[in-house]
Formats: C-alpha cells, structure tokens, sequence
C-alpha cells in the first residue's frame, strides 16, 4: 500500500512536472490514469477511466487568465481510489469533481503567497542576477509539485478506507444510477467545450460536423479535415493577395476588360 | 532611413568580427530552453509567465548587451514584467522582442516600446492560439486517443501526446524564426489585409465541426423504453432504436444542448454532475434509462 502510494505520488509529480516540459497535456486523464493503472496493475481499467475523465473534463481547460478545477488531482486520485477498490469508472466518475475542486482550493491559498517569491525576482532582475530569477522559477514550480505529491500521496494512503467505506455504504442500485450517469457526463464535457468555442457565425458547422458523424459515419479526424478545406475555401486563405480587392473593385475590373 | 543604414553596418560587422549576432542557433535554443518549455512552471495569478519569458530571452539579451552589464540589467528587469500567451507562442514573442531588442541596444527605438509590442500581442496571440491548440488540435488528438483507450489499446495516450505536441514543437522552433527576422512588420502587414482575422475565423470553423461531429457519440447510455408489444424473434422497438432511425446521435446531441443551455444559465457544473446522478439513479429505479 504504502510503495503504490508513493508511485502514485509519483505520477502527480510527473503531471505537474509536465508545465516544465512544455505543457504536454501529458497531465491529462488520458494519459495519468493509465499510468495509475499500470502501477496498480490493471492497464485496462486505467484505459477506461482515463477516456471516460478525459471527456469529463473535456471543457475544462484554462483559457486566458480562467484557472478550472484541478483535473491532474482529481483524476489521477479518483482512477486509484477506484482501481484499489474493485469499483469502476462510474466511482472514478463520482470522485472526479469533488476532487478537483478540493485540490483548486488548496492551490489558491498556496498561490497568495507566490508574489513574495515573484517580487523577489523582479529585484534580482534588476541587478543583471539570473541565477535569482532561475532560482524563483524553480522554487515556484517545485512547491507546486511537492504540494501536489504530498496531496495525491496521502489522500491515497490515509483516505482509502474511508472512501471504500463511502463506496459499500452505497445502495447496489445507486451505483448503478452512478454509472448510468458517468455515461451522460461526456455530453455535460463537451457542452462545456462548446460554451468556450460556439459562437453564433460558426453554429451552422457545428451541426454540418454532427451530420457528418451522424449519417456518414466520418470519424472526427475527417470532420477535422473537411472542416480545413472549408475554412480555407471560405477565406480565400490561398490566395490572400486577391482577397484584399473587394470583389466589388474586381468586378469592375472585368467589366473594363470586356469593353 | 537611418535604421536601414544601421542595420546595413551591423550586418557588415557581423560577417567579420561581431560574435554578438543572434544566430538561428540561438534562437532555436531559445524556443526549447528551461524558460520557453517551462512558461506555465512558474505561472503565478500575479505576473503569470513573466520568470519564464525573462528566462527564455535572457541568453540572447547577454549577447546583444555584452560588455554593457547596466543595459543587460535593465534588458533583464524589462523582461521579467507580466507576461501571458498560449505557449506555444511565446517563442514567437521572443523572436520579435529580440528582433527590437538588437534596434533598442543600437539607440534606434526607446526600451518601453519592447513591452508595449509584447503587450499588444498578447491578447490577439492568445486568442488564436486557444483556439488551435485548446479547442482544436487537442480535441482531435483527446477523440483519436481516447477512441484507442476505450478500445484498450495502450497507444491511446502515445498517441494523443504525439497529435498535440508535433504542431505544438514545430510552432515553437519556426515561430521564433519567423518572429525574428519580420520582426514588428509580419504584424503590421498581418492585420493590414485581415489574414489574423480570416484565420482565426476558419480555425473557429475547425473547433466547431469536430465538436459537433464529435456530440454524435457523447451519450452512452440507452433509453430502453419499449414501444407497441414485442414481437417474438424481432428486438423491441425502443424510444432509442426509433430516434437513432431518424437521426443517429440525435440524444447525445439533445444532452448537449440541454448541459450548454444550464451552464449559460451560470450553474456550477458540480451541481450539473450531482443532478446528472440522481436522474441516472431515478432512470435506473424506474427503468427508463439503461
């Protein structure tokens, strides 16, 4: 228990670890939850409930300064909690959310007091001191890897039996409502995705890529495709020197050339 | 006039015996070191990715500054202001800063305009980069990956990474080619003819499609209320099977837009999912949903 603790930890440290590399997205369920899997030695699950918490979590996504709940905590401990417990991705489901909010509190109080370190910086780079500046950003980064180690670890080793003991009190029919409901969510995933991205002049391809998928059968790579050629065509994007003219002038144009 | 000059007598000494040019080594470097990969390492709600856009320039500051440690100083401090891109811009950025950076250290621009171009950019930059990479590429590369997880193949995730991070790498190393040597110009001419604008609106195209093809297959679950009396050896005709004969996919993309129209009433999704569970607990008791 205490050596899938600590392994599991690991994976958290690797997620968050991951914004160093280049943001991956590697700290998505779609990938930790295999990993958790693999450590707790049942790959298969982890392939479920990392496609099922992937699409949970489908909207949630941090765009401009909007900081979403956490989804690396919230994934990677709800997967394990699920995968020790014989349960499957409908408590994975259930534990996801809360998860990830608890972990966004804890961040937001840990984050109020980055501007020390971040002011100390600004000094050091005034002076021409790099190695200041280095130094902020690692220890910035690292809390923020220990916070979420230390978080993933003990929650998993110390709150194991209280979680099963949640997940046996539960009424075997509940469950089931449970995993009716984990097979709804990704719809709830992708209204939020499309909150983000759905504006009105863009709506009618919204429906043309569901048609497509509907009555042709076109996989979302093919959508995707289709809906390059389209963009392309709609926007002159190849020719963008004859666009500038309104097409108006270029008709004229013609005309003059006709006489 | 006089800047074109100054550029022409920089390059002549750069050919012989100026060391100090930034070379297309440096810049790639650049857009791969601690600072450009690591932008949301160090991401605070106060400067957001201001260490790590310091970090990412600052060996090319050193260069163009070299022997004048005062103005590699301030160079250094200009750099550690508040910063905030999609990062697979920000190479872009520091291509462009070093581009104006070099004309700051030969006199011809004042230092401040550095940090009003990158401020400028942020904005319209992130907005395209959101939308090729966030709600774009990633949910092609989420739909390939996950199509394989769920099938229980182990390249899923491989595979996802691969589809998200190729154009994302790519994007880094030309970007900040292509941000140093258009410098301010690429822009100007950019915004000139509407290319930002026509882009970004194919690209909301893109991410509208795949989304909707992808709302085919969001519900998973069955409504398995049968119609009419059963017929022996035939399957009962459900409320299911009669929607999808009309159009497949029609429930999930019902789902959807009931879970858009409540989140734009501002519901906290926590309550979504909670409410979502009780209906799958009721479906499941009375049976109406499977």
């Amino acid at each position: 228990m205490l050596v899938k603790a600590i392994l599991i930890s690991l994976v958290a440290a690797f997620a968050m670890f991951d914004y160093q590399l280049g943001t991956l997205y590697a700290f998505r369920p779609i990938v930790t939850c295999p990993l958790v899997g693999l450590i707790l030695g049942n790959l298969p699950a982890g392939l479920a409930i990392g496609a099922s918490l992937e699409l949970l979590f489908m909207g949630n996504i941090s765009i401009g300064a909007y900081v979403p709940p956490d989804e690396k905590v919230g994934s990677i401990l709800a997967c394990a909690f699920a995968i020790t417990l014989g349960k499957g991705t409908e408590a994975a489901l259930a534990l996801a959310m809360p998860i990830a909010t608890i972990s966004l509190a804890i961040s937001n109080v840990i984050n109020g007091l980055m501007p020390v370190i971040v002011d100390k910086a600004d000094v050091a780079a005034a002076k021409g001191d790099l190695k200041g500046v280095y130094a902020a950003h690692w220890a910035i980064g690292l809390v923020g890897v220990v916070k979420d180690v230390l978080l993933v670890g003990f929650a998993y080793y110390l709150g194991a039996n209280a979680v099963q003991g949640i997940l046996d009190w539960i009424p075997s029919f509940i469950m089931d409502g449970f995993g009716i409901a984990a097979n709804i969510l990704p719809a709830m995933g992708f209204a939020m995705l499309g909150r983000l991205v759905l504006k009105r002049e863009v709506m009618p391809f919204f429906f043309l890529g569901f048609l497509l998928a509907s009555y042709m059968n076109v996989p979302s790579l093919g959508v995707a495709l289709i809906a390059i050629i389209i963009g392309i065509e709609k926007f002159g994007l190849l020719n963008p020197q004859a666009n500038t003219d309104s097409p108006q002038l270029a008709a004229e144009g013609d005309d003059d050339d006709d006489f | 006039m006089t800047s074109n000059e100054a550029m022409v007598s920089g390059r002549g000494v750069s050919q012989e015996e100026n060391p100090y040019k930034i070379t297309k080594k440096d810049l790639i470097r650049s857009s791969l070191n601690v600072g450009a990969l690591g932008m949301e390492f160090s991401w605070t709600y106060y400067k957001q990715m201001n260490l790590a856009f310091c970090l990412m320039v600052a060996g090319m500051l050193k260069k163009i500054y070299h022997g004048r440690p005062d103005d590699y100083a301030a160079a250094l401090h200009r750099h550690a202001a508040f910063f905030n891109i999609t990062v697979q811009f920000a190479p872009f950025v520091g291509g462009i800063a070093m581009a104006m950076e070099e004309r700051v250290a030969r006199g011809e621009i004042e230092p401040e305009s550095v940090n009003d171009v990158k401020a400028a950019l942020m904005g319209p930059l992130s907005g395209i980069g959101d939308a090729i990479f966030l709600t774009t590429i990633r949910v092609i590369a989420a739909a390939v990956g996950i199509s394989l997880c769920q099938a229980g193949n182990a390249a899923g995730p491989i595979v996802f990474l691969l589809i998200y991070n190729i154009p994302a790498f790519w994007l880094r190393v030309w970007g900040v080619q292509k941000g140093y040597s258009m410098g301010v110009s690429f822009l100007e001419k950019a915004s000139e003819n509407g290319l930002m604008t026509k882009v970004m609106a194919a690209i909301g195209i893109v991410g509208a499609m795949v989304i909707g093809g992808m709302t085919k297959d969001m519900f998973w679950a069955t409504i398995p209320v049968q119609i009419g009396e059963a017929v022996k050896g035939k399957d009962p005709t459900t409320i299911q099977s009669v929607l999808d004969g009309i159009m497949p996919g029609i429930v999930g993309m019902c789902a959807f837009w009931i879970y858009y129209w409540l989140l734009s009433k501002k519901i906290n999704p926590m309550w979504l999912i909670l409410g979502t569970m009780v209906l799958g607990v009721v479906g499941a008791f009375f049976g109406f949903l499977g």
